[in-house]
C-alpha cells in the first residue's frame, strides 16, 4: 500500500517538474506556429478575465435586467462593444486554442511520458472552459441561452434511470442544485453567474501559485504577437459583434435553435441517441481523453507508428466537423442516420485495429530479421528510447 | 502492493473518521438545496408540485377535429422563498381528436375517466425539457423537424420538438401522445382534466420533467 503511494507520489512529482502548460519550453519549436498555442491559451484567458471583470461593472444578473443590461453595454456605454467583443471572442479563442493544442498533443504524441499530467490538466481545462462557456452565455438570458441551459440541466435527471444502481434521486438533486430551484429562473442565473466567475478566478489563483513557485514564464510569446491578437479581436468585435438574439421566452422554443459552436457536434449526437446514453457518452469521451496516456502505452510518437490511436483521433476530428456541419445545414434525417453512423464507426475502428496488428507484425518480423532473437519475435521490436 | 498490520489498522481507523466527517458535513449540503429536510438531501420522492383545479379553456374552442389551443397551467413547487413555494408554468396543448380514445398512457397515468375525443398534453418535451409545438400539417414536420416522414396512418397533425426533433402522435393507438420518432424515451406527458359544461378544468399534471418554466422572466418585449 505504502509502496504504491510512494510510486504514485514519485510519478506525480516527476510529471509536475515537467509540466508544460503555457510556456511550451519543454517542446519549444518557435519556428512552428502550433507551438505558441500554450502562450495564446494564457493570453486569451487573461483577456477574458480582465474584460469579464470590466463587464461586471454594468451587468445586472437578474432575469428581468440581464438582457437589457447587455444591450445597454453594447449600444449605449462608450467602448462597451469592444469590452463585450473581447470577452466573447476571447472566450472563443481560448476554447479554439485549447482544442487545437489538444489535437496537436494527440497527433504529435506529446501526451506520452513525461507529458501525461500536462495532457490531463489541458483536457480538464477544456471541460472547464466549456462549462464556463455554457454558464457564460446563459448570462445573456436570450432564447439560445435559456434553452441550452434547460436541456443541459435536464440531462442529469436521466442519471436516476441508470439500470442496476436504482433511483437514488442523485440526478434530480444535481439538476436542482444547478437550477437553484425547481425551475429555470432567477436561482439558475445567480448560480451560473457564480460558477462562471468562480471557475476562472479560482484557477487563476492556482496558476499564479504555480508560476510563483516554479518561476516559469507566463507568456512565452513575442510582444508583436500579443498586439496582433488584441488588434485582431478588437477588429472582429468591430466588424461583427455577436447579435444578442431574442429575449428568453419560457413558453416558446424557437425553431431552429442552436447552441454555441463548440457544443454543436454534441448537440447533433444528442438528437441521435437515447437521453441516458447522451448523458453518459460525454462522460465516456472525457474519460477516454483523461486516460489515453495510459491506454496508448508504446513509446512511439509518430502517428503512423501507432495506427489505432491515430485513427481514433482522426475519427474524432472528422465527426466533430461532420456533426457540426450536419446541424448547421439541418440536413440530417434523424430517423434514418444512426445505423449508418454506427456502421461507419465500427468498420473504421475495426480496420484501424487490423492496421495496428499488421503494423506490429511487420515490426516484429523486421526486428527478428535484424537481430535474430527468437524470444523477441512475438512482441514489437525494441524501439529507440524517446525522452 | 504491501498490506501489513500497520496499513490495515490505518485503513480501519480511517473509515470511521471519514464517515464521521461526511456525517458532520452533510447537513451543509442543504445550503444548496434548502427545501430538503436534514439528512434527506437525495430525496427519492420529490416534493410534489400542487396545482389545484384551473379552467384552461372551453370545449367550444375545439369545434372540429384537429382544432387545438395552447394554455398554461400554473403549479406551485415547495421552494425556499419567503412564501415557501414558487409558481411555475406548465405549458399545455388541448386537441380535439377525430375519434374517441381512452386517455391513458403506457405508464398508467389516467388523464380522463372514460372515453374522450379531447386530449390535453403537457408541452414540456419528456426528452430534455424544451417546449414542443403542435403542428397541424405533417408536411411541416417533415420539412422542419429532422426529415421524419410519417407512415400513412399517421399523416395528420403531429406534435414536434424544435430541440432534438422528437415527434409525438396525439392519437397513437392505445397510448395517445406516444413518441413516433426521435430520441425521447416516452410519450408526451398528460394533464388530468374534467369537463364541466363548456369548461375544460385541469386538476393535475403528470409528474416528471424537472425545470418547468418559472413565470418570472416571461415578459419578453422582443417575442417573435
Amino acid at each position: 500500500m505504502e509502496a504504491v503511494l510512494a510510486n504514485l507520489r514519485e510519478w506525480f512529482q516527476d510529471r509536475k517538474q515537467r509540466l508544460d502548460l503555457w510556456d511550451e519550453t519543454q517542446t519549444a519549436r518557435q519556428d512552428n506556429p502550433l507551438y505558441i498555442l500554450g502562450g495564446l491559451v494564457w493570453l486569451s484567458w487573461m483577456i477574458v478575465i480582465v474584460s469579464g471583470i470590466v463587464l461586471m461593472l454594468w451587468y445586472i444578473p437578474t432575469t428581468t435586467g440581464a438582457y437589457r443590461s447587455i444591450e445597454h453595454i453594447t449600444y449605449d456605454i462608450p467602448f462597451g462593444w469592444v469590452v463585450r467583443g473581447l470577452h466573447k471572442y476571447g472566450g472563443d479563442m481560448l476554447i479554439t486554442c485549447i482544442t487545437l493544442r489538444i489535437y496537436r498533443m494527440y497527433f504529435a504524441g506529446e501526451y506520452k511520458k513525461p507529458g501525461e499530467l500536462t495532457w490531463m490538466i489541458l483536457f480538464a481545462s477544456l471541460v472547464l472552459a466549456m462549462i464556463s462557456g455554457v454558464t457564460g452565455y446563459t448570462l445573456e438570458w436570450n432564447q439560445r441561452a435559456f434553452w441550452a441551459a434547460k436541456v443541459i440541466l435536464t440531462v442529469p435527471t436521466y442519471y436516476d434511470d441508470i439500470p442496476l444502481i436504482g433511483n437514488l434521486g442523485l440526478g434530480h438533486a444535481i439538476a436542482y442544485i444547478f437550477l437553484g430551484g425547481p425551475a429555470l429562473g432567477q436561482g439558475t442565473l445567480t448560480r451560473f453567474y457564480s460558477i462562471h466567475f468562480g471557475i476562472s478566478i479560482v484557477l487563476a489563483i492556482v496558476a499564479e501559485t504555480f508560476f510563483y513557485r516554479t518561476r516559469r514564464r507566463r507568456l512565452n510569446v513575442s510582444a508583436f504577437a500579443i498586439v496582433l491578437v488584441l488588434v485582431f479581436l478588437a477588429f472582429v468585435s468591430f466588424i461583427n459583434l455577436p447579435d444578442l438574439g431574442q429575449w428568453a421566452n419560457n413558453n416558446r422554443t424557437p425553431l431552429p435553435v442552436l447552441s454555441d459552436w463548440y457544443f454543436l457536434a454534441l448537440y447533433q449526437v444528442v438528437k441521435y441517441m437515447p437521453p441516458l446514453w447522451a448523458g453518459v457518452a460525454p462522460a465516456l469521451l472525457i474519460g477516454y481523453g483523461m486516460l489515453v496516456p495510459f491506454l496508448d502505452r508504446t513509446k512511439e510518437t509518430l502517428p503512423t507508428r501507432r495506427p489505432f490511436f491515430f485513427v481514433v483521433g482522426l475519427l474524432a476530428v472528422i465527426y466533430w466537423i461532420g456533426f457540426s456541419a450536419l446541424i448547421m445545414l439541418n440536413i440530417a434525417v434523424i430517423s434514418r442516420d444512426p445505423p449508418y453512423i454506427w456502421g461507419i464507426t465500427v468498420v473504421v475502428l475495426f480496420a484501424a485495429f487490423l492496421w495496428e496488428l499488421a503494423y506490429r507484425r511487420r515490426q516484429a518480423r523486421r526486428g527478428a530479421a535484424s537481430a535474430p532473437a527468437p524470444a523477441g519475435a512475438s512482441r514489437p521490436a525494441p524501439r529507440p528510447a524517446a525522452s | 502492493m504491501k498490506l501489513d498490520r500497520r496499513g490495515v489498522l490505518k485503513a480501519l481507523t480511517a473509515i470511521p473518521v471519514v464517515g464521521a466527517l461526511i456525517a458532520v458535513l452533510s447537513p451543509f449540503f442543504r445550503f444548496l438545496k434548502p427545501n430538503d429536510k436534514p439528512w434527506g438531501i437525495f430525496t427519492i420522492t420529490p416534493d410534489l408540485p400542487q396545482g389545484g383545479a384551473q379552467v384552461v379553456g372551453k370545449v367550444s374552442q375545439l369545434a372540429k377535429p384537429w382544432d387545438s389551443f395552447y394554455f398554461t397551467y400554473v403549479q406551485r413547487f415547495v421552494q425556499y422563498t419567503p412564501e415557501g413555494q414558487e409558481a411555475s408554468n406548465v405549458p399545455g396543448v388541448a386537441i380535439r381528436l377525430p375519434k374517441k380514445v381512452r386517455f391513458v398512457n403506457s405508464e398508467g397515468y389516467v388523464g380522463f375517466d372514460g372515453e374522450t375525443d379531447i386530449v390535453l398534453f403537457s408541452r414540456i418535451c419528456p426528452h430534455l425539457g424544451c417546449i414542443y409545438n403542435y403542428v397541424s400539417d405533417w408536411h411541416e414536420v417533415s420539412a422542419g423537424y429532422g426529415g421524419f416522414r410519417p407512415p400513412g396512418f399517421e399523416q395528420h397533425a403531429l406534435m414536434a420538438c424544435p430541440c432534438h426533433f422528437s415527434i409525438y402522435d396525439p392519437e397513437y393507438p392505445d397510448n395517445p401522445g406516444n413518441v413516433i420518432s426521435g430520441p425521447a424515451p416516452r410519450g408526451a406527458r398528460y394533464f388530468r382534466f374534467e369537463i364541466h359544461g363548456d369548461d375544460i378544468v385541469v386538476t393535475g399534471a403528470e409528474v416528471g420533467a424537472i425545470a418547468q418554466c418559472a413565470p418570472g422572466g416571461a415578459a419578453s418585449p422582443r417575442e417573435a
